[in-house]
């Protein structure tokens, strides 16, 4: 199977198993819930009965927000304009790119959901690798049994992007201004950032790939060692480079084209109303169409592993059925 | 480079040797007689002995009142790589604060500052005639004129500047300039020859620089008075020269960006400001070492309301990559008053220090709060408070009855008292660090027993901060009443207000026309019995929401 076949058999996946697609959708709501509320209190608080709060609700009431800015802590202190419109995904995308901590105040939120991630990875590529329905407790059996592996997986992918993030950009952003130093066009700076920032990605792009067809393989092989799988997932991609280079190519672009796509509809948050409504809509879409992505993504990965390592469809690890209902044999019994 | 640290700023600590710049001061004679044995360091200020930026000769005999006497300086300046706003980076030069300045002989003795972080600068009015040789074909802007220019066969050519009335002189020159020339012309306005030293990489920017510096002579000189000197060079200083957004006589630079988006401010607001300084700095010619206000806050101020005439409905941007990809926030729109006087970035610093304090004894991360934006603030505060025409004819009074002649506060001061403003204005916004904080602390409205429908209402209004204003209050009834009062007791904390009427009181506003810009927290201006607070946090809650969910897809998308 080539990576466009791949890619293909992934769409198909994704598209049997809407489930996965709206409990993920759903889980993100429910994960950022918490902190949602915190920032809604922070904002209800800081407006109270002020006739601020009409402007607010109406448009964009930029004076009130600089000043809430200026005063509002934890989750309420990332509450600043980049989350308008496009600007919240190229934010965060260039926040990533060039390797800015994540704000403190939403730590716990993704550090949260980033585990919530690990343990439903493994339904997640059960799911996929078995392309048939499992039920709720299908699904979860295999997060559970695989939780323990993919969490140790998951400590040592962040210790490598820690190692990535917190050394090898910064080093590279010193060859790059040490190289920039004396550049006096801008359009050349931006051509080393570029150079740099690429560079970058990609060589997370590649720990990132090796991390996903280790995943693939903890659950699809049903193995335990982490080490064992990366060990694994980095000959996969060594002995295939081109299908899994590929596929990954492909799936970037998908991505880019969704993101594209919400650039150019993005809504704008100046309004109330059903306008509003309309708003909030296009918005949560666009964070569906981003996990279909992701979906694709991870259900395409499994299915180029299968059709590399064994077959379509194959998983180790047998079905789990769920327990017969606890019963008593009546008959056998003496009063 | 003790300012700079308090301000936290330790860059030319570990800066080396040869980055570093210099005057070295080789011979000075007066009349024909060496004086240089005599050169010794001084630091007025504060008495600094490593301080090597003011220098005292004593000189043989007292210059009597009227006499003329000719001093001869030697000098080499190094250039240092680009630092406060001078210096040179690959091909491009800018060159400021390079020859030994004469310190202004005032009533009270000699003025004459050392460098300081935190200020510019303070000269008096000459003629520079001036010479400049460069390699050949490279493009030269400078201070004045040019008056010719002579190719010397050698590879170089020398650039013959030349200018009457002005207090300083600084130029540029680099081989990647391209030059634009374009014409300032106006009813009433004396003409002025622009020209344009444009980085390549901006050439699609060239009509907005050029009506950027259209709109400020035009305004300033329609509310002002007239720019004099007829002509006037705009830098686009290259990318990574820390040159921009500075001004020199009839000689400014701006600063934009490779991708500089339409709708935002930029490059429109820096060259509307440093455009506007021809005027306040430049003809005015106030003392910057010790009353910076006077002229930044008040450019400050007129770039505001330039921008907002000329350039009104922009939006504020950010930059991500790298800072390299802007983003335009196109929901929202910097209102005049608030933004483009930087309310927001005043406010955490409104206490910061006392404006009447010469500004080079200001706390140096404080100045620019004090001096730029407080004043802008201010201003418009007494614009909205008095009216744009008596304000208007106190600046312009200001420009005309002190062109050329360096007033100090108390001379801008006197022209308003003579318009009505009171002196505790300026005791409140210049002569302390009092924050101004009105709210209105209460609103109750509520039926009384009485077979026809009537209302009680108590209102509460409250002063937080120590600064004093005399403010109006606005309740809001039912029926579409209003009624007016005002809380203008200076010695009073608050006000109570109370009413009975037939209609039930929705809301009450503090300064309801938002006349004093100073007020540091909006918010609590104003209460309302139907508050739309849930509404608004349940909307804004979800849209950060939609972000928070973004930023965990991207973060997850790593396990």
């Amino acid at each position: 199977m080539g990576p466009a076949a791949a890619w293909r058999a992934g769409l198909g996946r994704v598209r049997r198993a809407p489930a996965l697609l709206f409990g993920g959708w759903l889980i993100t709501i429910i994960a950022a819930a918490p902190a949602m509320w915190a920032v809604r209190s922070a904002i209800e608080a800081h407006l109270g009965r002020s006739l601020e709060a009409e402007r607010a609700a109406d448009s964009v009431n930029y004076e009130w927000w600089q000043e809430f800015a200026s005063q509002a802590s934890g989750p309420a202190g990332t509450f600043t304009p980049s989350i308008l419109g496009f600007a919240a995904p190229l934010g965060n995308l260039s926040s990533v790119a060039d390797a800015l901590p994540l704000p403190s105040g939403v730590v716990a939120a993704v550090g949260g959901f980033v585990v919530l991630q690990i343990f439903l990875a493994g339904g997640i590529v059960d799911r996929f690798a078995r392309d048939t329905r499992l039920g709720s407790y299908g699904f979860l059996a295999a997060c559970g049994a695989t939780f323990f592996r993919l969490l140790r997986l998951g400590i040592i992918a962040l210790a490598i992007y820690k190692l990535l993030f917190m050394f090898a950009r910064p080093a590279m952003d010193a060859v790059q201004r040490s190289w920039t130093q004396d550049f006096t066009v801008e359009r050349h700076a931006f051509a080393a950032y570029a150079l740099t920032t690429i560079a970058f990605i990609l060589v997370v792009a590649a720990v990132n790939l090796v991390v996903d067809f280790a995943k693939i393989r903890l659950v699809v092989e049903d193995r335990r060692s982490a080490i064992g799988a990366l060990a694994s997932g980095l000959r996969f991609v060594a002995r295939q480079p081109l299908a899994a280079a590929g596929l990954y190519g492909i799936n970037v672009l998908v991505f880019a084209a969704v993101l594209g796509l919400y650039a150019i509809v993005a809504p704008s948050a100046a309004v109330s109303g059903w306008a509003l409504v309309w708003t909030l809509l296009v918005m949560q879409l666009f964070i569906l169409a981003r996990l279909w992505a992701r979906l694709v993504f991870v259900a395409s990965e499994t299915a180029l592993f299968q059709s590399r390592l064994a077959h379509a469809w194959y998983v180790a690890r047998p079905i789990p059925a769920r327990p017969a209902p606890a019963t008593v044999d009546m008959s056998q019994s003496r009063i | 480079m003790r300012e700079l640290a308090l301000e936290g700023d330790f860059r030319l600590h570990g800066r080396p040797e040869r980055d570093r710049g210099s005057i070295d001061l080789d011979s000075i004679s007066v009349d024909g007689s060496n004086l240089t044995s005599r050169l010794r360091f001084i630091a007025p200020d504060d008495g600094n002995a490593y301080d090597r930026t003011v220098a005292a000769v004593p000189l043989d005999r007292p210059v009597a009142p009227g006499e003329t006497i000719s001093v001869q300086l030697k000098w080499r300046s190094r250039v240092p790589r680009p630092y406060s706003r001078t210096g040179a980076i690959a091909d491009y030069y800018f060159i400021a604060h390079w020859f030994p300045k004469i310190g202004v002989l005032e009533a009270e003795g000699w003025n004459c500052h050392q460098f300081h972080s935190a200020t510019e600068f303070f000269a008096d009015f000459g003629v520079y005639d001036v010479r400049l040789t460069v390699p050949a074909g490279w493009i030269l802007g400078a201070t004045g004129r040019e008056k010719d220019r002579r190719d010397n066969g050698d590879g170089s050519t020398t650039h013959h500047y030349y200018q009457e009335d002005v207090h300083d002189f600084a130029w540029t020159t680099s081989p990647d300039f391209v030059e634009r020339r374009a014409r300032f012309e106006h009813p009433g306005l004396p003409p002025a020859d622009m020209r344009l030293l444009l980085q390549p990489e901006h050439l699609n920017q060239e009509a907005r620089h050029f009506e950027a510096t259209r709109a400020a002579l035009r305004y300033y000189g329609e509310w002002y008075g007239p720019y004099p000197y007829g002509h006037v060079t705009i830098v686009d200083p290259a990318w990574q020269s820390r040159s921009g957004g500075m001004e020199y006589p009839t000689f400014f630079t701006a600063g934009t960006r490779w991708l500089a988006p339409e709708g935002t401010t930029e490059p429109e607001d820096v060259t509307v400001h440093e455009a506007g300084h021809q005027l306040w700095y430049g003809v005015v010619a106030t003392n910057e070492f010790e009353h910076a206000w006077m002229d930044e806050g008040l450019t400050q101020f007129s770039e505001g309301r330039v921008m907002g005439t000329a350039f009104p409905g922009r939006h504020p941007s950010e930059r991500f990559f790298g800072g390299f990809i802007p983003w335009v926030y196109r929901d929202i729109r910097l209102a005049r008053e608030t933004d483009l006087n930087y309310l927001a970035a005043f406010r955490p610093h409104a206490e910061g220090d006392v404006q009447s304090t010469l500004t080079f004894r200001q706390f140096p991360g404080e100045t620019g709060y004090i001096t730029y934006f407080k004043t802008a603030l201010w201003l418009n505060t007494l614009e909205r408070w008095i009216g744009w025409p008596k304000l208007q004819t106190i600046l312009s009074t200001f420009f005309h009855r002190w062109a050329f002649k360096h007033p100090k506060p108390d001379d801008f001061f006197a022209i308003a008292h003579d318009a009505g403003v009171p002196e505790w204005f300026f005791d409140e916004v210049h002569r302390s660090s009092n924050a101004f904080d009105y709210a209105v602390e209460e609103l109750r409205s509520w039926p009384l027993p009485s077979s026809d429908p009537m209302f009680e209402t108590t209102v509460v209004v409250r002063r937080h901060g120590e600064a004093v204003f005399p403010v109006d209050i606005r309740v809001d009834f039912e029926d579409g009443s209003h009624q007016l009062a005002s809380f203008a007791e200076r010695s009073e904390r608050w006000k109570i207000l109370r009413y009975t009427t037939k209609a039930r009181a929705v809301r009450a506003q503090v300064d309801p026309d938002r006349v004093l810009l100073l007020d540091v927290n909006l918010t609590n201006n104003s209460l309302t019995l139907e508050p739309r607070a849930t509404q608004a946090a349940r909307k804004w809650s979800l849209v950060w929401m939609t972000w928070l969910q973004d930023l965990m897809l991207t973060w997850a998308s790593f396990v």
